[in-house]
């Protein structure tokens, strides 16, 4: 026992405080965090599982590096980049929405709202601390992610764009999980719906996008020409015959050939409509702040061949742009018209055939190098960080107005 | 109802005509008490009565349908961080942080309190002193037994140095040994000038360690008449002499308001005392007339005595 007495009123150090603020303050703020990362500190078996954890992806990392080829190929890196999406998303918000929910009912919660600390504090110190464990699977990841870097053709600056999306992405998912866990009463109820929510944005938006293809489709005429072979005479077909064989069309008269015409309809999606449903997806937005990559000049350009993402691109601009002429140019069949001109000499059918070439390999380009939009998938992440945020702020705030169905004040 | 406008001074925490509905069930119907300062009140009452909901609107963790509260002047409603910062609240949930030392939990709510890291740390040490868990500072609180938690739970009410204590049974799951140096750490708690509220179910330790007590029932403070209760329990002692004596004739000639106890014989009986002087003159009279008295002494515990006809009463 020690002789020290303090005196009963020691003098607090807080600025006076007035009517019920809620807004998070600095001090507050990293006094929860703290909290939070202590109470989620490992033990020293922890540790110990950590450490081996990351020396097996350290040495998987300098193995995977030694082991391949110099060629340039973005799609280690792509890849590594989706894991740490995927393992953020899944991660942060598994813990947060059993922070507040599973922190009531624990008794833990209502002893510090009984402290200084406002509702703001309380919400962004939990965001925060959640977050930062998915961040440490982002650190953990760096040895692969270096090795996928230097052979992906991406500069520094395209990939720490990418990088700081992600982990925005994983803080709105953490803070979705944080609001469903300040809203349901039971974890389990609150982490099911984290994910879910996550569920709807990842794999719902692709879904939706093709159901709704239907609805946004119109119907287009369109009218292909064949040769009516049994209406040929038996020269006309062995001269055709041979032609298609040989190549060689000089045999054949295109005007006496007899030609069949079909005319049939059919649907084209103007996906233009719809493209936004694919812009609100956290995978597409990531693909949307990646590197643009030309397909015709990417060599050149010092990049790697179009990976994933650059063909997501490709894909998502082409749902952006919708039916084209050229796409129903392209559609069109018509083997009396190829055959006249196959006939009427050989430079011009070179010609035909590049003209197709050229046609396709534009659109390739033009759809590859389709200026990005990430802002209406980022725009949306926003709005559901800070809706998250203010229905969590709100919940926090004391004293309650209504409790959560069914649990107690703790 | 008449509510006050303004608390008499003095007055730590005042609550009239208090109510709180949790969507059909009616918790807390009409609750009103006061604390002084220095004072320690009971809040007594069978289980589901509505004693936590009361206590979180006292707290201002739980916002009232109706009626005032006032703690220290403000209202936790609209004044909720002035009025909290008075405010020590124990809960009757057992909740801690797992991992986290003695030490570090009471230096972090410390900070939470806006105190500075070396005077968390100091303020910190001292509780654990006064809750006796010095020994154990360093443990996490996983370890700690239900007693140890709770004495933990109570230190870091303690930590903000709160004018009021609200303490929602402290005493359940205690061993007789932790009762009483709760007890004792309550009236020294009270002695520094703090008002104190305690609920609890124990009544026999409330009995030594309260000042005032607030009775409570379906949702209802009780006022005046439970109050006239506890006197009376007070004042009712028991008689016992050796067999054979008749303690009920002794009794009778003395003009004594007694009462017989069931079951027991002729020399045993329940007798109205004024006060302790007033008993002592009845021990002296009744072994002066020759009775052989083997136990006298105030009938078990006034305020379970007040507490049973009180629920008598109402059913």
């Amino acid at each position: 026992m020690t002789t020290t007495e303090t005196s009963p009123n020691p003098t607090v150090t807080a600025p006076a405080r007035k009517g019920n603020p809620w807004l998070p303050t600095l001090h507050g703020t990293f006094l929860v965090t703290r909290i939070e990362l202590l109470r989620r500190r490992p033990s020293t078996k922890g540790w110990i599982f950590y450490g081996i954890l990351l020396a097996a992806i350290l040495g998987l990392g300098i193995l995977v590096s030694v082991l391949s080829t110099a060629e340039k190929t973005s799609t280690p890196l792509e890849l590594v980049l989706v894991l740490v999406l995927g393992a953020g998303m899944l991660i942060g918000p598994s813990l947060s929405a059993t922070s507040i929910n599973g922190d009531s009912g624990e008794g833990v919660l209502a002893p510090l709202q009984m402290t200084h600390l406002t509702a703001g504090d309380l919400a962004v110190g939990k965001l925060l601390s959640s977050w930062f464990v998915a961040f440490a699977v982002l650190v953990t990841t760096t040895p692969f992610l270096v090795y996928a870097y230097a052979r992906s053709g991406w500069h520094l600056g395209e990939l720490l764009l990418v990088l700081v999306v992600i982990l925005f992405l994983v803080l709105t998912a953490t803070a979705v999980g944080l609001a469903w866990s300040a809203i349901a009463a039971r974890a389990v109820a609150s982490v099911s719906l984290a994910h879910l929510t996550t569920g709807v944005l990842v794999i719902g938006t692709l879904v939706l996008f093709a159901f709704t293809a239907p609805l946004v489709s119109d119907t287009m005429t369109e009218t292909d020409r064949y040769v009516a072979w049994d209406e040929l005479s038996d020269e006309q077909s062995t001269a055709l015959e041979d032609a298609y064989n040989t190549g060689d069309f000089s045999a054949v008269d295109p005007d006496a050939l007899v030609c069949d015409e079909e005319t049939y309809e059919y649907g084209i999606a103007h996906t233009e409509r719809t493209a936004w449903m694919v812009l609100i997806n956290p995978l597409v937005v990531i693909e949307e702040v990646s590197p643009l990559v030309n397909p015709l000049t990417f060599e050149e350009d010092g990049r790697a061949a179009p990976g994933i993402f650059a063909n997501v691109h490709q894909m998502v601009s082409s749902a952006r742009i919708g039916p084209t002429e050229a796409d129903a140019q392209m559609m069109e069949y018509d083997e009396c018209a190829d055959i006249a001109t196959m006939a009427s000499g050989d430079d011009e059918s070179a010609d035909g055939g590049n003209a197709y070439q050229d046609t396709w390999e534009q659109q390739q380009e033009e759809q590859a190098m389709y200026p990005r939009t990430p802002w209406l998938g980022l725009g949306l992440q926003v709005l559901l960080l800070v809706g998250a945020m203010a229905i969590v702020t709100h919940r926090l705030r004391v004293p309650y107005r209504t409790l959560r169905t069914g649990t107690r004040v703790a | 109802m008449t509510v006050q406008a303004q608390a008499p001074t003095g007055h730590a925490l005042h609550a009239q005509g208090v109510r709180r509905a949790f969507g059909s069930v009616q918790a807390v119907v009409n609750a009103s008490l006061t604390l002084t300062p220095g004072t320690v009140t009971a809040l007594i009452g069978p289980n589901g009565c509505g004693k936590t909901t009361l206590m979180l609107m006292l707290a201002g963790l739980l916002r009232p349908d109706g009626g005032t509260v006032e703690v220290l002047g403000h209202d936790p409603v609209t004044a909720g961080a002035v009025a909290r910062k008075g405010i020590g609240w124990m809960p009757d949930v057992l909740g801690m942080w797992d991992s986290l030392t003695c030490t570090e939990t009471l230096a972090t709510f410390g900070r939470a309190y806006g105190l500075s890291k070396a005077d968390a740390d100091a303020r910190a040490f001292t509780m654990l002193e006064k809750v006796h868990l010095a020994d154990l500072a360093a443990q996490p609180a996983r370890v700690l037994s239900r007693g140890q938690k709770q004495r933990l739970s109570l230190a870091r009410a303690l930590m903000g140095d709160p004018s009021v204590l609200i303490l929602d049974e402290p005493a359940s799951g205690l061993d007789p040994r932790s009762r009483i140096e709760l007890r004792d750490l309550v009236r020294a708690l009270a002695a520094e000038g703090r008002a104190v509220l305690i609920s609890s179910h124990v009544l026999s330790e409330l009995d030594e360690m309260v000042d005032e007590a607030v009775f409570m029932s379906k949702g209802v403070t009780l006022g005046e008449s439970a109050e006239a209760e506890v006197a009376r329990a007070r004042a009712r002692w028991r008689v016992t002499a050796l067999p054979g004596h008749d303690v009920h004739a002794a009794l009778s000639e003395a003009a004594r308001d007694w009462s017989p106890v069931e079951g027991a014989d002729a020399s045993v009986a329940v007798v109205h005392v004024a006060d302790a002087d007033d008993a002592a003159d009845l021990l002296a009279s009744l072994v002066a007339s020759g009775m052989r008295i083997s136990a006298f002494g105030p009938v078990g515990s006034a305020l379970e005595q007040a507490y049973l006809s009180i629920e008598q009463e109402r059913r």
